[in-house]
């Protein structure tokens, strides 16, 4: 428990850091605080079921009344864009809480026994990197299509997105344990998780926090791409399945309801570009060469 | 070579804060001194001292963070030529000076040849770019260059990493001695090295000098190092030079404070009592203290030490010190 | 002394075999688990490639009859190899595997699948040799530049422009560009892949296919070019100049124009050959979502119509081709590096 506690205080303390001293995390922070509230704070004070369709004016272009427009299905735009903000940053959270988990167990467990488990958890993760990602999701939300709901596409999405950061922590642990105070910790008769713990997290939990935010990018980019194809929970909000209805529904662009189509695409964006800062910020916060 | 009142240091920029707090290491401060042809001239100090900036300086590589504030370095080529190396920007150093006049021996061999070239392409370089040789040529010359100066042929076809340190430390010292230059300033050339290598590499420099004739600057903080291979020495003390003359009067005769407690901490054969070190520590070069920058450490501190700067004075011939102890009259410290 | 007397080269020798032998087993046991396992996801597909068949062939014909229809049935699984145990067909399918025929195709039966995935490579590789080619290219010659002339004002332009520019997925950037130049200015075509029924290869049918194909060229280098090999290699260019062996270049006088090229350049180009190797083996697994958006004709195009279909055989053939893209692009590599990089060396 006490190293949990003082793990959280650590990143905390990292976070205010990052903050006051780097000018892109900042910058990407702040953004995505905004998103955050968007979707968690103020969706919930929705007029209107953003599930339902044909409840309000059906394309009417941005106005007092409808900041963003309407869509053709009858919904307000900026009530649906709330919502399919909280669900794409859910799923994309589900993913990033398991599949980098996953990545640092077992990148921890290979880099640190090395030998047989090394090549044995390798051999698994280079499978799993070499098959193609897409189109095996794609298969699998085909053949999974009636259990889809916003955690379970999370859960679905991290088979594909455990790979690299098991790789990555790997290396990491790799580097680290060439470094002489792994040595001495081991030969003044540490047991093996203890050294783990103690001497290797404080370096590692930097990088996993990097991990974890790659890991949200990913799962945003996966989610929105298996919509844009249909394959996504095509009766709830989130950002791609927005993108869906709009192109292949309502083909916004041939009928010039353009608004319908840039809201979530400038969100997506906006999304993109600030999960991206953050995680630049922290990566040059990490390895200062990045910051001359 | 010939050093006037050469003033350099680092600013420094304190990072997190968002207001810009330059700092300034008073690193090198005021430094003047003369070398002849045909000498091997020694210069040693604590580190931190400011001997490596010094040369850096003198040399006219100057990182972001070094500045130069005043004084002169004029270096003299092989037919007369007179070079003020604080007066030239970096193209003309490059173009005019580096390497054809003046060469420089960096402190650690490990990573200052480039991992992706092989051995006879650094020297081939040089040759092609500063002398203006064919590839061919400058091959052929390589090759009868590093007989000359003992390195096995082979090692001309290997990558750097496949060297050991001795091996490519001797590379790097031989690059320097390439083009003959008639001053080559070496940065503790052998620090990083175990004792046999350290001798190797030694001996080369001082062969090379040798035959050549010409000004070898060592920078090093082991006084073994210029016991056998210097024939005068400065002593650095907190960016000023507190002593300079001969070696052997150095070890035998040291006049400052400083020398003395830096020759008894020497190791002697057969002797067997404690050494005593000097107590405290160098002060900080960002705030230096007033008067002679010894004095807080000097067991032999006068009033005036800590008011007044003292100047460099001859004190015998050849001998050097800038201390208040030998202001008036030459003699014993009271 | 060089590490190369004569005892170590026989070692040396040994120690080569060696790993050429495991990497290779590697590199063999990677492509056959992952097969197996796509094939596994693939097979659980809900949808029924006989039952479309069936259906497509009774809606034509008009055959009622329940019991000619339970044969048509029953031969329709022989033929496709679909019959028998999974253990069963599981066989069939590794050996069609080796012989490269993934048998009969159902979204063009009776095309064999392999035939139809061939058709439509020309249009995949050709996209994205091109792209993936002009991204490395031009980003990394990008990268070193404003890597070197980092205090420059257009280093730190690049840099934003690219930071903008990289995290935002290629098919997010393809609706942008539709959006830009297909919709509003209508410079380029909508989609597709030719526009006109090409009789012969002339100039005309070549830049007809050019037209097309710059817009999902575009979605694809844009954020590559100026994304990834940008920072990348302009990271790699800041720590390569921050090396002692650079600025002791600097010291001995050599000129900028000969560090750049054979310190920094040289320095860089090596670890950027990875990921060349590891994209240029990624293109047969096509730019999938590029090709929907923009309706192209390629190899992704025929993936996403086979998983609608249930057509398993295609879409092996699809998966297959890619998995051994992938894997072979990182074999190689491991294989060549070290020929090509001497700080690295045979383990």
């Amino acid at each position: 428990m006490g190293t949990v506690t003082e793990s959280l205080r650590r990143m905390g303390k990292l976070l205010i850091t990052l903050y006051m001293g780097n000018l892109k995390f900042r910058i990407g922070f702040t953004i995505l605080s905004i998103l955050v509230i968007l979707g968690f704070a103020v969706s919930p004070f929705s007029p209107t079921n953003t599930r339902s369709w044909y409840i309000v004016p059906r394309d009417r272009p941005p106005s007092y009344e409808y900041p963003l427009g309407t869509s053709s299905m009858g919904r307000d735009i900026l009530w649906e864009l709330c919502a399919s903000i909280r669900n794409s940053l859910t799923i994309a959270f589900v993913t990033a809480m398991i599949a980098s988990h996953i990545g640092l167990f077992l990148g921890f467990i290979a880099g640190i026994r090395g030998g047989v488990i090394d090549r044995i958890l390798m051999f698994i993760t280079d499978t799993f990197i070499i098959i193609p990602g897409l189109p095996l999701l794609m298969v699998v939300t085909t053949v999974l299509k009636r259990y889809l709901t916003i955690p379970t596409l999370g859960m679905l999405i991290s088979i594909v997105s455990w790979p690299w950061p098991s790789r990555q922590v790997r290396s990491m642990v790799l580097s680290l344990r060439e470094r002489t105070f792994i040595h001495t910790a081991k030969l003044s008769g540490m047991g093996t998780f203890r050294v783990i713990v103690q001497e290797l997290m404080p370096y590692v939990l930097g990088w996993h926090l990097i991990n974890f935010t790659n890991t949200i990018l990913f799962s945003i980019g996966t989610e929105s791409g298996l919509a844009i194809l249909g394959l996504s929970i095509l009766d709830d909000n989130t950002l791609g399945v927005m993108i869906y209805w709009a192109l292949n529904w309502g083909y916004a662009l041939f009928r010039g309801i353009w608004w319908w189509l840039a809201a979530p695409v400038a969100t997506l964006v906006l999304v993109f570009i600030s999960f991206y800062l953050v995680s630049i910020g922290m990566t040059e916060f990490m390895h200062p060469i990045a910051r001359r | 070579m010939i050093v006037e009142g050469l003033k350099a240091g680092y600013k420094l920029q304190t990072i997190g804060s968002s207001e810009e707090v330059g700092v300034y290491v008073d690193a090198v401060s005021g430094v003047s001194f003369t070398l002849y042809r045909n000498e091997v001239f020694g210069i040693a100090g604590e580190s931190g001292c400011g001997k490596s900036t010094l040369i850096k300086a003198v040399y006219g590589y100057y990182e972001p963070s070094l500045v130069l504030r005043g004084g002169s370095a004029r270096i003299y080529g092989a037919k007369g030529e007179e070079f003020d190396t604080t007066r030239m920007d970096r193209g003309l150093l490059e173009k005019r000076v580096w390497w054809k006049h003046m060469s420089y021996i960096p402190q650690s061999s490990m990573n200052v040849l480039n991992p992706t070239m092989r051995i006879r392409d650094h020297f081939a370089e040089i040759l092609r770019i500063h002398v203006g040789m064919k590839k061919g040529e400058a091959y052929q010359e390589a090759r009868k260059y590093l007989e000359e100066v003992g390195l096995p042929v082979d090692a001309l076809s290997a990558f750097p990493h496949q060297l050991s340190g001795g091996m490519r430390q001797r590379v790097v010292i031989a690059l320097a001695i390439l083009l003959e230059p008639s001053l080559i300033l070496a940065d503790e050339p052998s620090s990083a090295l175990d004792v046999i290598n350290q001798k190797v590499a030694l001996t080369l420099l001082r062969e090379k000098q040798e035959a050549l004739k010409n000004t070898l600057v060592i920078v090093s903080h082991d006084m073994g190092v210029h016991g056998v291979l210097t024939h005068r020495m400065a002593i650095m003390y907190a960016g000023k030079i507190v002593e300079i003359g001969r070696t052997a009067d150095i070890f035998w005769k040291p006049l400052h404070p400083y020398t003395k407690a830096l020759i008894e901490s020497l190791p002697r054969l057969g002797d067997k009592s404690k050494r005593v070190g000097l107590s405290g520590s160098p002060p900080d070069l960002k705030k230096p203290p007033d008067g002679c920058r010894f004095h807080p450490r000097c067991p032999y501190a006068m009033l005036i030490c800590s008011r007044a700067e003292p100047s460099l004075r001859e004190i015998k011939e050849g001998h050097y010190t800038a201390c208040w102890l030998y202001s008036e009259a030459v003699g014993e410290p009271r | 002394m060089p590490n190369r007397e004569k005892p170590s080269m026989v070692k040396g020798l040994k120690q080569l075999l060696k790993y050429i032998a495991t990497r290779t087993a590697a590199y063999l046991a990677t492509i056959f688990t992952g097969v197996t396992l796509t094939y596994i996801v693939v097979k659980a597909m809900p949808v029924d490639a006989v039952e479309n068949i069936l259906f497509n062939i009774i809606s034509v014909t008009a055959v009622y009859d329940p019991a000619s229809i339970e044969l048509l049935r029953r031969n329709l699984y022989e033929i496709l190899g679909m019959g028998g145990s999974p253990v069963e067909s599981y066989l069939i399918f590794i050996r069609r595997v080796f012989t490269f025929d993934f048998g009969p195709s159902i979204i063009a039966y009776p095309t064999p699948a392999s035939e139809i995935v061939f058709n439509r490579l020309p249009w995949t590789v050709g996209l994205l040799l091109t792209s993936t080619l002009t991204v490395w290219v031009t980003g990394n010659l990008l990268g070193v530049i404003a890597g070197y002339f980092r205090d420059r004002r257009f280093a730190k332009v690049l840099e934003s422009v690219a930071i903008t520019l990289y995290p935002i997925p290629y098919y997010i950037m393809a609706l942008i560009l539709i959006f830009l130049f297909a919709y509003l200015l209508r410079i380029f075509p909508l989609g597709g892949g030719i526009s006109i029924i090409p009789e012969k290869l002339n100039l005309e049918v070549i830049l007809n296919i050019l037209w097309h194909s710059i817009l999902p060229a575009a979605s694809l280098i844009l954020p590559g070019a100026l994304g990834w090999s940008f920072l990348s290699s302009r990271t790699l260019t800041m720590q390569t100049l921050a090396e002692d062996y650079t600025r002791y270049a600097e010291a001995r006088g050599l000129p900028r124009s000969h560090i750049l090229k054979r310190y920094i350049l040289r320095n860089i180009l090596l670890p950027q050959t990875t990921v060349l190797a590891l994209s240029l083996g990624g293109i047969f697994g096509g730019a999938l979502l590029t090709e929907i958006v923009f309706t192209y004709p390629g190899v992704g195009q025929i993936a996403y119509r086979a998983i609608f279909s249930g057509d398993v055989y295609t879409l092996m053939a699809v998966l297959f081709l890619s998995i051994i893209g992938t894997a072979t692009g990182t074999y190689l590599l491991d294989l060549l590096y070290p020929l090509i990089d001497p700080r690295v060396r045979y383990r």
